[in-house]
C-alpha cells in the first residue's frame, strides 16, 4: 500500500493561521489508516525530510495571505532551493522536498493546499469564511488519497 | 562627520533584528549595536492568568526551545506550591531538558552554522546556506537531521508532541515513562553517539582554518555564569548542570567570583537595564555596574565554569576543549565546539537516566494548593540560563512576571562581539559580502533566540544600508 503523509501547519493561537493545523487534526480524527500519517505542526522543521522521504504522496496544508478569505488552491509542489535566508524556523515545503531528495534520494509526489485567511489575530477560532472552507479542503485531501490508492501500480502524476 | 552602516535584519537567527555600525570621521568603526526591533510583552499578558497555566502559556514563547520555558515555569510553580517533586519526576524533566539541548544544538550547528564552516566566511552566499550543505555535503546534513530527530523523538515520546508539549506541570509531570518508550529511546542512542563522534572529529579537523575568526569573534575578557551541580564549596567539584543546581560566576581569568548561589537570589546579583535602541533588555552583574557587568551564558559559559562535565566521554572532550586556551576560553567562536561537547554529554546523560531503575516509577506528581505567593524557577536552556519569576495573589492568579531569557543575558556580549568584528573587518563606506557575513556570523555564535527574548513574527530577508550623517543612503545590499 502506498504511503501518504499529510502535514498541516500553522499557529492555532493566531486565528486563520491555524487552518492547516485544524485540517490535519480533523483528518486524523476521520482516518484511522496505517498508510496515512497525519501531522499537525506549528512549523516545518528539517527532520520532516525523513518521513517525507518514506511517503508516496505528501500533502502540505497551510494558511495564506493571498486571495479572498476562504478561497483555497491546491498546487503541485516541486523540490527547490527556496529556503532563502529564513532558515531557522521557516523551512518551506519545497526546501523539505529538496532535503528528502538530496539526503534520502526520495521524490514523493507533493501537493500544497493554501487557504486564504481573513484574520491572523490572537484567537483560537477560525474566521467564518475559513471555517466554511475547511470541509472542502478536507474532502479534497480525501479525494487525493483515494485517487492514489485507486491506482496503486501507477505513478501518481 | 560620522556615518552609519545598517544591517537589517540579520539572517539565520530566530526573530527579527538589525545591526547598526557607526563610523567616525576617519571611516573607522566607532560603535556597533545589535537591535531587537520587535516586542512581545509576554510578562505583561500573563498577568491575571491562573498560575497553573503558566507552563503551557510560557512554552509558547518559542517554537525552538519551548521545553526550556516549560521546565523553568514548572519549577517556578513548584515553588508556589512549596513542594518537593517526586525524584522520578525530576529525572524525567531532566531527561526532556537534555533532549531539548541535543536537538537545539543540532539545529544551531548543522543547519545554521555549518554553511559558514563548510563553505568559508567568504563563500558565495548562493551556496553558503543549508540548501548548499544539503547538495554538497548530504551525509553531514543527514547527520544533522538524525541528531535533531533523536532529541525531538524523546521529547515527543515524553510529552506527546515535539513542539509545545504540556507535560511538565506544577508538582511534577503528567505522565510516567512507559517501558516500551524507554526501550525505543535507548535503541536510538548508538546512532546518536556515532553521529556526534564523527562530527566532533570533523570539526576539530577544520578548526585551524578559522584562526582569524577565533581571534576576533567575541574574543574579549568577560565574566561567565551558569548553573553547576550543588556541591561542597571546599571540594570545588562543580559538574555540568542543566536542570537544577546552583549559580556560579567566574571572572575573565577563570577565578570563581560567586559560587553555590541559590538561583532564587538572582536579583541580588543580576541587574536589568534597558536601552532605547532595542526591546531586548540587558542584564548585568550588579557588583560591576552597568554596562561593565557584562557576562556570558550558554554552552561556552557552562564549559568555562565547571570543574569537569561528569560523564566519561564528555570529560575527555572537555579536557581537550579547555586546552585551547589557558584559563577560560574567551572566544565566542568556540560556542560551536562547546555545543558539540554538550551534545555528547547530553547523550551520555540521557543513557544514564534511562538506565536508572526508578525511571519507570509511577509516582510522578505532588499535589498541593499554592502555599507561597512568589516562585522562581531556573534552568539551563540551550542558549544559557533561563529565569522565570512569578508572583500570585490569594486566588492563585498571576500578579507579576519577570523572565530573563538566555539571549538577554548575552545581549551586552553580543553588542561587544559585533563591535569587535566590525572594527576588524569593516573598512570604508562600501559593504562587502565577506565582511557582512562575519558580522552576522558572530551573532550566530550565540544562537540567539529573539522570539524568546521579545517575540518575532515574520521572514528575514537581509537588508543592509550604509547611511550617511544626513540620512542619505551611501550603499545598500538586499538578499531575499
Amino acid at each position: 500500500m502506498r504511503r501518504v503523509l499529510i502535514i498541516g501547519y500553522g499557529n492555532p493561537l493566531r486565528a486563520d493561521d491555524g487552518v492547516g493545523w485544524q485540517a490535519a487534526r480533523r483528518l486524523a480524527e476521520l482516518r484511522q489508516d496505517e498508510f496515512v500519517e497525519t501531522l499537525a505542526l506549528h512549523q516545518l522543521t528539517p527532520e520532516l525530510a525523513e518521513p517525507i522521504s518514506r511517503a508516496d504522496l505528501v500533502i502540505f496544508i497551510d494558511a495564506s495571505h493571498d486571495g479572498s478569505p476562504g478561497s483555497w488552491k491546491c498546487e503541485r509542489l516541486v523540490a527547490g532551493r527556496t529556503a532563502g535566508n529564513s532558515l531557522a524556523h521557516h523551512f518551506t515545503p519545497a526546501s523539505l522536498l529538496t532535503y528528502a531528495q538530496a539526503i534520502f534520494q526520495a521524490s514523493p509526489f507533493a501537493l500544497v493546499i493554501s487557504v486564504a485567511g481573513a484574520s491572523f489575530a490572537y484567537r483560537e477560532q477560525l474566521t467564518p469564511s475559513v471555517e466554511k472552507a475547511l470541509p472542502q479542503v478536507i474532502q479534497h485531501v480525501r479525494e487525493q488519497i483515494a485517487r492514489l490508492h485507486s491506482k496503486p501500480e501507477q505513478t501518481y502524476a | 562627520m560620522s556615518k552609519q552602516i545598517l544591517i537589517d535584519p540579520v539572517t539565520r537567527i530566530e526573530g527579527h533584528s538589525k545591526i547598526t555600525i557607526e563610523l567616525d570621521d576617519q571611516g573607522e568603526v566607532r560603535e556597533a549595536q545589535f537591535h531587537v526591533t520587535q516586542f512581545r510583552g509576554f510578562e505583561k499578558f500573563c498577568e491575571g492568568r491562573p498560575f497553573s497555566e503558566m507552563p503551557s502559556l510560557t512554552a509558547r514563547t518559542c517554537g525552538i526551545c519551548p521545553v526550556s520555558h516549560l521546565l523553568a515555569s514548572a519549577k517556578a510553580c513548584d515553588r508556589l506550591l512549596a513542594v518537593e517533586i517526586p525524584p522520578t519526576a525530576a529525572k524525567l524533566r531532566r531527561l526532556m531538558n537534555l533532549a531539548q539541548i541535543v536537538q537545539s544544538h543540532a539545529l544551531s550547528f548543522f543547519h545554521l552554522s555549518s554553511p559558514d564552516l563548510l563553505f568559508g566566511m567568504d563563500g558565495d552566499p548562493a551556496e553558503r546556506n543549508i540548501m548548499g550543505v544539503v547538495q554538497a555535503y548530504p551525509a553531514l546534513a543527514k547527520d544533522g537531521i538524525a541528531l535533531r530527530k533523536f532529541g525531538q523523538e524523546i521529547i515527543a515520546m515524553l510529552g506527546g508532541k515535539r513542539i509545545h508539549p504540556a507535560w511538565a506541570v506544577p508538582g511534577g509531570v503528567s505522565e510516567p515513562l512507559q517501558e516500551e518508550k524507554r526501550e525505543k529511546m535507548l535503541a536510538m542512542i548508538p546512532e546518536a553517539f556515532a553521529i556526534i563522534d564523527r562530527t566532533l572529529s570533523w570539526y576539530k579537523s577544520v578548526l585551524e582554518k578559522f584562526q582569524d575568526e577565533i581571534g576576533v569573534f567575541g574574543n574579549f575578557p568577560s565574566m561567565f555564569m551558569a548553573l553547576v551541580t550543588p556541591h561542597d564549596v571546599d571540594q570545588h567539584e562543580a559538574l555540568l548542570e542543566h536542570y537544577d543546581g546552583k549559580l556560579r560566576f567566574v571572572d575573565a581569568a577563570g577565578q570563581i567570583v560567586l559560587d553555590q548561589v541559590d538561583p532564587e537570589r538572582y536579583r541580588d546579583y543580576i541587574g536589568e537595564s534597558v536601552e532605547t535602541y532595542s526591546y531586548l533588555k540587558s542584564p548585568y552583574f550588579k557588583a560591576a555596574g552597568y554596562p561593565n557587568g557584562i557576562y556570558r551564558v550558554g554552552p561556552l559559559a557552562r564549559l568555562n565554569i565547571i570543574d569537569r562535565c561528569g560523564t566519561p566521554r564528555a570529560d575527555q572532550e572537555w579536557v581537550e576543549f579547555r586546552r585551547l586556551q589557558p584559563g577560560v576560553i574567551s572566544s565566542s567562536f568556540h560556542q560551536h565546539y562547546a555545543r558539540l561537547v554538550e551534545i555528547l554529554y547530553g547523550i551520555e546523560r540521557i543513557e544514564q537516566i534511562l538506565s536508572d531503575p526508578d525511571i519507570l516509577d509511577r509516582h510522578i506528581r505532588a499535589f498541593a494548593q499554592p502555599n507561597k505567593f512568589e516562585g522562581i524557577g531556573v534552568a539551563e536552556a540551550p542558549r544559557g540560563t533561563l529565569i522565570h519569576h512569578y508572583r500570585i495573589d490569594k486566588n492563585g492568579l498571576i500578579d507579576w512576571v519577570n523572565m530573563i531569557i538566555a539571549t538577554g543575558h548575552n545581549n551586552l556580549a553580543m553588542n561587544r562581539s559585533v563591535q569587535q568584528v566590525a572594527q576588524h573587518y569593516v573598512r570604508g563606506t562600501r559593504l562587502q559580502e565577506g565582511m557582512l557575513n562575519r558580522v552576522e556570523a558572530v551573532i550566530r555564535c550565540y544562537d540567539p533566540c529573539l522570539s524568546c527574548s521579545t517575540h518575532a513574527i515574520g521572514r528575514m530577508p537581509l537588508h543592509i544600508q550604509l547611511v550617511g550623517p544626513g540620512g542619505e543612503i551611501l550603499d545598500e545590499v538586499k538578499r531575499n
